[in-house]
C-alpha cells in the first residue's frame, strides 16, 4: 500500500501545510481557524490555534528557511505569522483586495510570496525592511476571472497562474531593490509582464505547478484533462493528457519525469512522461476494491426512503461502510514532504475534503522508482 | 422496473456523477458573499453547460452546473388531470418542507415540477454516493407515490359514490 499513514484531523479539511523539519503540521479545518498540530509518540496534539481570520481560510503556506506561515482567507486579508516564545505572532499584509484571497504560495528566496484571488488579480508581496512593513504590488487586468492557483519558477522571478477563464499564464514578477539583476535571463523584464498565455482548455484550469528544475509546467483543467508545457516561452511546446475519470484539482512534481494528480476521484493519478518525453498517465496510487454504485443499488432502499421523508437527515452519513480508499472526497491539496527543496520526492501527503491528511510514500513501488 | 425507465435512471445518475465536482467558490461580484454561482448567474465563465435528459415530452431532468453548485430540475409524468393535481399538490406539500431535505429547492425552477440545489456545502458533509442516490431514489419514489395516491383516491371515490347512492335504492 502506497498510503503509509491516515489521519482524520477534522470534518473537512480546506487546506494544509507542514512545518520545515515536517513534525508539524497547520491546517484549516474549513472555518476561520488555522489549526497547528504536533505529532508527539505517534499522536497528533494540538499545539496553536491561529485565530486572526474571519471568514474560511483558503491558502497556508509554510515556508522552508524562515519558519514563517502566510495564511490568506476569504474575508480579503492575509497574515504572515512569525514564531515568538509567546507562540505565534500575526502582521496584517494589506492585500489592497476587494475580492476574496484564494491561493499563496512562498517564492522559493522566500523573500516574496503570491496571492491569487477572486478579484481577477494577483499580488506579489515583499517585505520592506525601513518601514517593518509587508508591501502587495498588484498584477491587474490580466485575468478574466479567478485566480485558482499560483506557482513559482525555481529561478524566483515566473510566477504561473491559472484561473476559471481556463487559461494558464506565466508573468516576470522582478521587484527592483528584492530581486537582484544577475538571477537568470529574465531580469530585463518588468513587473508584471506576461511572459506567455497558454489558450489550451476551453474550462476552468485549477492546479498549477513547476517541474524542479522550471523546464516543464503541468496544470489542470476542469474538462478531465491534464496540460504539460514545456520550454515556456514563445516556442513553448504543450501536450494534453485526457483521463477518463473525474476532473483534477491539484498536481505535484515528483521528478523531472513523474507527476501526481488528486482530484474529484479521490484516488491520486500518476502521470510519467517516457525517453522521448511524452506524457502518459500510468496508473491510481491507492489500490481500490471494486464496489460499483450499481451493486448496491437495491439495499440503499431503506436509507433512502428515510432520508425522503426527512425522518433521520444524517444517518446516511454517518455510516461509512463504502469508504474504499484513503480518501473518499474530493482531494484538493497535495504537497511534497522534504526538507528542503529537492529534485525529486518520494513522499508526499494530501487531503480533502473528508478531513483526512493521508501521507504517501513510494519507496516500495518499484515500478514508479524508475521514473524518480 | 420498467427497462427504460432503468435507462433513464442510469442515465441522470451518471450524468449527476460527472456534474456533482463543486468546490467552495467566493463570490466574485460581491464583496465577502459566498452564493450559489448557478442562482445568480452573475458570471458566465462560472456556469456549465446545462443539461436536459427525457424520456419522454412529459418526463424529463434539467440539470445546471456550476462551479459551486448544482440544480436538478425534474418534470414527472402526469398522464390525465388528475395525476396533475395530485402532483401538484403532493410536490408543493415536498417543497413547503424544504429544510427537512436539505437539497430541496423552495420553488421549482419555470417549466418543471421539483427542483434540487446542491452546493460545494452539501458535498461537504454528505457523501456524494448518497446525495446521487437520494435523488435517483426519489425520482422512483415520486412515480410509484402518484400512482398509489391516484389508486387510493379512485378507490375512495367509489366508495363515497356507492355509499351515496345507496340512498337512492
Amino acid at each position: 500500500m502506497a498510503a503509509t499513514s491516515v489521519h482524520k484531523f477534522a470534518q473537512c479539511i480546506t487546506c494544509h501545510a507542514w512545518s520545515p523539519d515536517l513534525s508539524m503540521i497547520a491546517l484549516c479545518p474549513n472555518n476561520s481557524e488555522v489549526h497547528i498540530y504536533k505529532l508527539s509518540e505517534d499522536k497528533w496534539e494540538r499545539v496553536h490555534v491561529l485565530q486572526k481570520h474571519d471568514q474560511i481560510v483558503s491558502g497556508i503556506d509554510w515556508s522552508y528557511r524562515s519558519n514563517k506561515i502566510v495564511t490568506v482567507s476569504h474575508d480579503r486579508n492575509s497574515y504572515v505569522w512569525n514564531q515568538e516564545a509567546t507562540g505565534w505572532v500575526p502582521t496584517l499584509v494589506i492585500l489592497r483586495l476587494n475580492r476574496a484571497a484564494l491561493c499563496v504560495q512562498w517564492s522559493p528566496k522566500e523573500n516574496k510570496f503570491a496571492v491569487g484571488s477572486g478579484a481577477k488579480t494577483v499580488c506579489i508581496c515583499y517585505y520592506e525592511q525601513e518601514n517593518n512593513w509587508w508591501v502587495s504590488k498588484l498584477i491587474r487586468k490580466k485575468h478574466d476571472s479567478s485566480v485558482t492557483s499560483i506557482a513559482w519558477h525555481p529561478n524566483n522571478i515566473l510566477l504561473a497562474t491559472t484561473s476559471t477563464d481556463g487559461k494558464c499564464r506565466v508573468f516576470s514578477t522582478f521587484i527592483k531593490g528584492v530581486d537582484a539583476k544577475d538571477s537568470g535571463n529574465s531580469a530585463d523584464t518588468r513587473f508584471g509582464e506576461q511572459i506567455v498565455q497558454l489558450d489550451l482548455c476551453f474550462c476552468w484550469a485549477f492546479g498549477v505547478r513547476w517541474s524542479p528544475s522550471g523546464n516543464t509546467l503541468a496544470y489542470v483543467g476542469h474538462n478531465s484533462m491534464i496540460y504539460f508545457v514545456d520550454e515556456v516561452g514563445p516556442s513553448a511546446a504543450a501536450q494534453s493528457v485526457a483521463i477518463r475519470d473525474l476532473p483534477l484539482r491539484d498536481v505535484l512534481f515528483l521528478s523531472e519525469r513523474m507527476v501526481v494528480g488528486v482530484g474529484f476521484d479521490c484516488n491520486p493519478m500518476v502521470f510519467v512522461a517516457d525517453e522521448s518525453g511524452l506524457w502518459s498517465f500510468l496508473r491510481f496510487l491507492d489500490e481500490r476494491k471494486a464496489a460499483s454504485s450499481s451493486a448496491k443499488y437495491g439495499s440503499q432502499f431503506s436509507e433512502a426512503f428515510e432520508k425522503f421523508y426527512g425522518q433521520s437527515k444524517f444517518s446516511a452519513s454517518n455510516n461509512v461502510e463504502q469508504s474504499r480508499g484513503a480518501h473518499d472526497n474530493c482531494t484538493n491539496c497535495i504537497l511534497p514532504l522534504a526538507k528542503q527543496r529537492k529534485s525529486s520526492v518520494t513522499r508526499f501527503s494530501t487531503s480533502g475534503l473528508d478531513g483526512k491528511v493521508v501521507t504517501w510514500d513510494l519507496q516500495n513501488q518499484e515500478d514508479l522508482l524508475d521514473y524518480l | 422496473m420498467a427497462n427504460s425507465l432503468r435507462l433513464y435512471l442510469t442515465c441522470i445518475r451518471n450524468t449527476l456523477e460527472a456534474a456533482m465536482c463543486l468546490q467552495n467558490f467566493p463570490c466574485q461580484e460581491v464583496e465577502r458573499h459566498n452564493k450559489p454561482e448557478v442562482e445568480l448567474k452573475t458570471s458566465p465563465e462560472l456556469l456549465l453547460n446545462p443539461v436536459t435528459i427525457c424520456r419522454s415530452e412529459a418526463e424529463k431532468c434539467l440539470i445546471e452546473t456550476s462551479i459551486n453548485s448544482l440544480r436538478i430540475s425534474l418534470k414527472v409524468k402526469q398522464s390525465d388531470e388528475l395525476e396533475n393535481i395530485l402532483t401538484k399538490k403532493f410536490l408543493r406539500f415536498l417543497s413547503m418542507r424544504a429544510e427537512a431535505f436539505q437539497v430541496l429547492r423552495r420553488k421549482p425552477v419555470q417549466g418543471y415540477d421539483i427542483s434540487f440545489l446542491i452546493t460545494n456545502y452539501h458535498c461537504e458533509d454528505m457523501q456524494k454516493q448518497k446525495l446521487i442516490d437520494f435523488i435517483v431514489q426519489f425520482m422512483e419514489d415520486i412515480d410509484k407515490e402518484i400512482s398509489e395516491l391516484k389508486l387510493s383516491v379512485n378507490t375512495r371515490g367509489r366508495l363515497v359514490a356507492t355509499e351515496f347512492l345507496k340512498q337512492f335504492i
